[in-house]
This record gives C-alpha cells, sequence and structure tokens, in this order.
C-alpha cells in the first residue's frame, strides 16, 4: 500500500514536472520568437542606415549624391568575309575589332529638366551621339534640345547595342547613311488625345549630313514622325508609324536642290502572359523613299523569336533599289538583296553572344558571304528596357 | 464657311476633346504597378477612385514590358502606386518618362512608392555587385506577402488620398478601419490554420517567398536559384537534393510564372512534391483581392503540409 502510494505521488509529481515544463518551453519559445523579430527588425533599420550613408561625400568634401547614372556598353566583333582579302578599306572585312565602346550619363538636371549624354568610342574616334536636354510642358507636350537620333522610323532611333542585327539594315546604311540622321536641333512630341498610342513629333535640325547638307548656312531640315501602338488582346501589339523629312541639299539647283525622305513601319510584338521570361516574337518591317538627285527606296523585314530563356533565332531580308534609267545602268537591275540569319545566347540581361550569317547578292559585284560573332556586355546602372 | 470659321471650330473641337474627360470623371484616377496594390487602393479609395493594375498577378513582374499603352494609363493618373525595392526597375522609369504626366513624377504627390512605409527583409550587407545575379540593393522586393504588411500599404495609401482628395478624407479613413478590421479577422483565421506547421522546412525556387515564409514561421532551407535569375547548375541541384533529404525537407514552392523543370528536376532527386503557387492576386482565378490571395496560399499549404 505505502509502495502504490510512493508510486502515484512519483508519477503526480512527473506529471506535474512535465506541465510546468512545457509552459516554461512556451515561454522561453514565445521570448526567442519575439527576441528575433526584433533583432530582424534592427538588423533591417541598421542596412538602411548603411546604405543612405554610404557614397555620401569622397575624400574631397565633395558630395557624390547627384551623380548621373551611368551605363558603359562594351562591343566586340568578329568577322569574316569571304571577298576582297587584299582591300584593307572595306568597311566589313575579316578580322577582330572593338566595334563600339559607349557611355550612357543620365539625370535630372533640375526640377525643369532631365540631361542625358551617350559618348561613343569607336576605332580612334570619339563622338558624342547623343547630348540631350528634355522638358515636360503638359502632359501632352514635351520639348527637347540637342543632338540625337531623329525617330525617322524604328531602326534609326537605336544605339549600335540596341540593334536586333548586328549590323544595320542596308536601307539605314545606304539611304540614311552610317551614322543615320543623328542631329543637333530642337524637337517638340505631342501626345494626341486618341483612345491608343498615338504620337507626332515634329524635329527642326540642323541637317548636317550628306543626305541634307545644304548650300546656305540657313538651310535646315525639318522632319516629322507619327507613331501609333495598339494593343490586340494583351499578349500581341501593333505599332504602325509613318516618318517624313525634308531639307535643301548641295547638289547643283534645279530638280535635285532637295532631299525628301519618306518612310513606314510596322511592328508587331507578342509576348506571352505569365510565361514573358521564355517566350517572345517580333515582327518589323520598314519602308524608306528617298528623292534626291536619284530615287533610292527599300524595305526590310525581321523576325526575332524567343525559343528559350536564353536563346533567340532571328531572320532578316533586305532589299534596295535604283531605278535603271535614271543611272544609266540600261537593262541591268541596281538591287541588292541580303538574307541574314542569327542565334543569340543571351546570358544575362546584361551580356549576350551573337552569330550572325549574311548572304549578300548585290549588283555588278561578287556576291558575299559575312559571318560575325559579336559579344555585347553592359555594367553600371541597370537600364530600362524600351519598348 | 469661311476659313476663319474653320479654324474657330477645330479649336473648339480640341479644347472640347481634351477637357470633356476631365470634366465627365470625377474619380480620382489610380495606377497601380501590381494587381496587389490595386486591390488594396480598391479596400480604401471606395467608390471614389478608379484604378487600373499594369502587371497582371500572374504576370513576372520583373519582366513587365514598357509597353507605350501603358504609358497612356500614367498619362491619365491623378496618383500613381508602386512597390518599390527596384521591383519594377526595368520598366517604370520609362512609364514614367513616356507618361509624360507632371502630377506623377517623383517628390509629387501622384507618386507613391509603397516600399517607404514597410521594413524591408533581405537588405544586402557588405559588397554587392551583379557577379551575384539580380539582387535587389534595397531587399526583398516582395513583402506585400506578409499580411502586415497589407496593413502598412493600406495606411500609406489612405494618407496619400487624404492629400490628393482632402473633402473625402473621412470616407478614406473609414474604409481604412474597415480593411484593417477586417484583414485582422483574416490573419487571425490564417494563423490558426497554418499554426500547426510551424518550423515546417521547405525550399523555394527564387526568393519570391521569403516575407510568407518568416511570417508564417516557414523555414527555407535554400533556393533553386542560388543566385537571383540565374538557372541553376546541377551541382547546386544535387547539393540541394542532399540537404532535402537530411532535413526531411518534401516541399519545393515555386511561383506560378516559372517553367517548373529545375523544381520537377529536384521533386524527382529529393522525393519531394513541388508546389505551384500564385504570387500576386490575380495569379490564379480564385485569388480575386488581397483576402483571398491569402485564403488561396494558407489553404494550400495546410494542404500540402497535412498530408502524411
Amino acid at each position: 500500500m505505502k509502495f502504490i502510494k510512493s508510486l502515484s505521488l512519483a508519477l503526480a509529481c512527473a506529471l506535474l514536472g512535465q506541465t510546468a515544463f512545457a509552459e516554461e518551453k512556451q515561454y522561453f519559445d514565445n521570448r526567442i520568437e519575439t527576441l528575433e523579430t526584433r533583432v530582424k527588425q534592427l538588423e533591417s533599420e541598421k542596412a538602411k542606415r548603411e546604405t543612405a550613408t554610404s557614397g555620401s561625400t569622397t575624400a574631397t568634401g565633395l558630395s557624390r549624391y547627384f551623380n548621373p547614372a551611368i551605363s558603359i556598353n562594351g562591343l566586340l566583333l568578329g568577322t569574316y568575309v569571304n571577298q576582297g582579302r587584299t582591300d584593307s578599306t572595306r568597311e566589313v572585312k575579316t578580322g577582330f575589332k572593338v566595334q563600339e565602346v559607349e557611355m550612357r550619363f543620365t539625370a535630372n538636371v533640375d526640377s525643369y529638366l532631365t540631361g542625358d549624354l551617350t559618348i561613343a568610342f569607336e576605332g580612334d574616334e570619339v563622338e558624342v551621339e547623343e547630348i540631350i536636354a528634355s522638358l515636360l510642358i503638359s502632359n501632352r507636350l514635351s520639348l527637347r534640345a540637342g543632338k540625337f537620333f531623329t525617330p525617322f522610323g524604328k531602326h534609326n532611333l537605336l544605339h549600335t547595342h540596341a540593334f536586333p542585327f548586328i549590323d544595320a539594315p542596308l536601307i539605314n546604311e545606304e539611304i540614311l547613311g552610317e551614322e543615320g540622321i543623328n542631329e543637333v536641333g530642337v524637337g517638340l512630341a505631342v501626345l494626341l488625345p486618341a483612345p491608343w498610342y498615338s504620337e507626332i513629333q515634329l524635329q527642326f535640325l540642323e541637317g548636317d549630313n550628306a543626305l541634307f547638307k545644304g548650300a546656305l548656312n540657313d538651310d535646315f531640315l525639318y522632319l516629322a514622325h507619327w507613331k501609333n501602338l495598339v494593343e490586340l488582346g494583351e499578349e500581341l501589339t501593333a505599332e504602325l508609324g509613318g516618318s517624313f523629312a525634308y531639307g535643301k541639299n548641295d547638289l547643283a539647283s534645279g530638280p535635285y536642290n532637295s532631299t525628301q525622305l519618306a518612310g513606314a513601319d510596322l511592328t508587331f510584338k507578342w509576348k506571352p502572359a505569365g510565361r514573358e521570361r521564355y517566350r517572345t516574337f517580333v515582327w518589323q518591317t520598314e519602308f524608306i523613299n528617298s528623292s534626291r538627285d536619284v530615287d533610292k527606296k527599300g524595305i526590310y523585314t525581321l523576325m526575332q523569336y524567343q525559343f528559350a530563356r536564353r536563346w533567340w533565332i532571328q531572320g532578316r531580308y533586305d532589299f534596295l533599289t535604283l531605278p535603271r534609267d535614271q543611272v544609266g545602268g540600261g537593262e541591268v537591275a541596281q538591287d541588292k538583296h541580303r538574307y541574314s540569319t542569327l542565334l543569340a545566347f543571351v546570358l544575362s540581361e546584361f551580356s549576350a553572344l551573337r552569330l550572325q550569317y549574311n548572304y549578300l547578292d548585290q549588283f555588278q559585284s561578287e556576291n558575299e558571304h559575312q559571318v560575325f560573332l559579336q559579344l555585347n556586355f553592359t555594367f553600371g546602372s541597370h537600364p530600362a528596357h524600351s519598348y | 464657311m469661311r476659313p476663319f470659321n474653320w479654324i474657330y471650330s477645330i479649336c473648339i473641337f480640341f479644347l472640347l476633346a481634351v477637357s470633356i474627360p476631365g470634366l465627365a470623371i470625377a474619380k480620382l484616377n489610380v495606377v497601380a504597378t501590381t494587381e496587389d496594390i490595386a486591390s488594396i487602393v480598391k479596400e480604401v479609395g471606395g467608390d471614389l477612385v478608379d484604378v487600373k493594375a499594369i502587371a497582371k498577378g500572374y504576370q513576372d513582374p520583373h519582366l513587365i514590358e514598357a509597353k507605350p499603352s501603358y504609358m497612356l494609363k500614367v498619362n491619365r493618373a491623378d496618383l500613381l502606386v508602386y512597390q518599390g525595392l527596384e521591383l519594377e526597375v526595368g520598366w517604370l522609369p520609362l512609364l514614367i518618362q513616356g507618361g509624360r504626366n507632371p502630377k506623377v513624377l517623383p517628390g509629387k504627390p501622384g507618386h507613391l512608392d509603397l516600399s517607404q512605409a514597410i521594413a524591408p527583409l533581405e537588405v544586402p550587407t557588405g559588397t554587392l555587385d551583379r557577379s551575384m545575379g539580380d539582387v535587389h540593393p534595397l531587399g526583398n522586393p516582395h513583402y506585400h506577402l506578409n499580411p502586415e504588411n497589407g496593413l502598412l500599404m493600406a495606411q500609406s495609401i489612405a494618407d496619400r488620398l487624404h492629400r490628393l482628395d482632402p473633402a473625402n478624407a473621412e470616407i478614406y479613413t473609414n474604409n481604412l478601419e474597415r480593411f484593417r478590421h477586417r484583414l485582422q479577422n483574416k490573419i487571425a483565421e490564417w494563423k490558426a490554420k497554418l499554426e500547426g506547421f510551424r518550423g515546417t522546412r521547405l525550399v523555394t525556387y527564387h526568393a519570391t517567398w521569403l516575407y510568407l515564409l518568416d511570417y508564417f514561421g516557414f523555414e527555407s532551407i535554400g533556393t533553386i536559384e542560388n543566385r537571383p535569375g540565374i538557372p541553376p547548375s546541377s551541382k547546386h541541384l544535387a547539393e540541394l537534393s542532399a540537404v532535402m533529404q537530411q532535413t526531411g525537407t518534401k516541399t519545393i514552392l515555386q511561383a506560378n510564372f516559372y517553367d517548373d523543370e529545375f523544381s520537377e528536376l529536384l521533386a524527382g532527386k529529393a522525393q519531394g512534391t513541388v508546389m505551384i503557387l500564385p504570387v500576386s492576386v490575380g495569379g490564379v482565378t480564385e485569388a480575386t483581392d488581397y483576402f483571398s490571395l491569402f485564403d488561396v496560399l494558407t489553404g494550400e499549404l495546410e494542404n500540402a503540409f497535412s498530408r502524411p
């Protein structure tokens, strides 16, 4: 009996101890949890303070706070061409080169202006590609002044690193010229009150390039672009644009002393909702007609398909024509055709390796095979990607 | 008609075209970058606001493109509300620039960065560079997945609506109180559902789920992407699979806008299961607002963890 009594006493004690222990455990668990939260809070506050103070001043005491965002792009290019081994003056020749190095700076100037600067290094040349001050006047109107790529079509606006192919389309190279229409002047952009995105840009420019160099100092270049973008469902957009440029040139007076350019562009873009990372499709076509001493016109159409997270396959067809009768070539066609294909391996948002093949079928010269391999990389502040 | 009259009537037409939409709509136009934010704006603003979201809940918010059609939305907004911490860094600056709306420029009352209201997690310390992948230097931006941050977001939105529309301040305050009350009740319910599973270990695909795991007390033993935004190596997957087996981890959690090939590969190696969940309101059809998003998330997690 005594034994049973002491046994039950021991059992009761053990049970009691256990509940006491459980309570204690619960208490400490709660304490630990509160402390953990507190530690996390302090850590994040500390991190906030650190990011806020680091980089505020330099050793000279000058503030670094308002430095512009800087990004740098490098383009390394290897080329193989089956023609012109002995001609070192060729634009496209076999060998390695730094295709271009580009530095971009951007910041708000004050509460009115935004500043953008792009400097390009190409071979031993340094060029200010863009220096722009832009001003927002109202929610429909904006102004820009400086030197910039003009909105003549879609491709002319692009910096070399953003080209869909390694080289520019024939119409851009041969009609607008190597540098494109990159001009000094002022521009006005008006957003029209339409249910879709509709914008008109009017630009008043110096006109200092091969196409538009007038005989007189006060011969200017006038340029207009109308851009329309419609959403066809949430995955597909269509963009339709028209461009027009007019200016005097330095050819002899008569019917040829002015240059007129007209262009049209049509782009479809598709990205599947919810799988943006893995698939994209773009189909872009552009047409340019130039009336100067002779009429030149041409078209390109290109397709880009992203078939996996890091892989793109692309194709392009270029066509350029000069009318036969005006060149005196008799019955010989003055046409150029170019067929291109490209495979891109995109390592990340900041670097890509691209391999391109061109077949060039041109008037009065040997047909050419061209192969390019390009490494395209960007470092510095995060660039926003224009659509 | 004389030419003068023509010019006159064209001017009048343009004036009307520009001014009528402004007069007809008395509601505040709010543009939110995500559907989560849009849902909270709807709760706080009620009938007084007209809110549009840019990123849909089933889209990856890092990868939205700066479509000109979005610029039009920004152009017509009285208030732009965004998540911040560089979640939208690839596209929002272009939308603000292209939207050319002086009301929503940084520093203006129509520009609201909600991340200012919360305490971010995973703020990197020490050196930081791109070799580490798509790191967010200001901290993990998916903070809406902590429901208590939802309260802070709502508070911040209400404060801003007061400032933009003081005449209706009382209504916004009442709406905020109603939202707070309802959310607090729901939080208690969600916590009760998952209380028994505190400490459960899981693997996530990307660091998307940090705030959710942290709040409900789950432990992440690793991410499939060992550097954010970079596909994993097979070595990393093998290591992760070994850790999963050692720690008895069975669940792999991933957002529904990623392909599941790596998650399935890992699940096969470690005998685990892959859970594909929405990150945002609108991510699945059942997640119609901020409340039902957590109903879905907590419900799915409870189901998964209750399985033997």
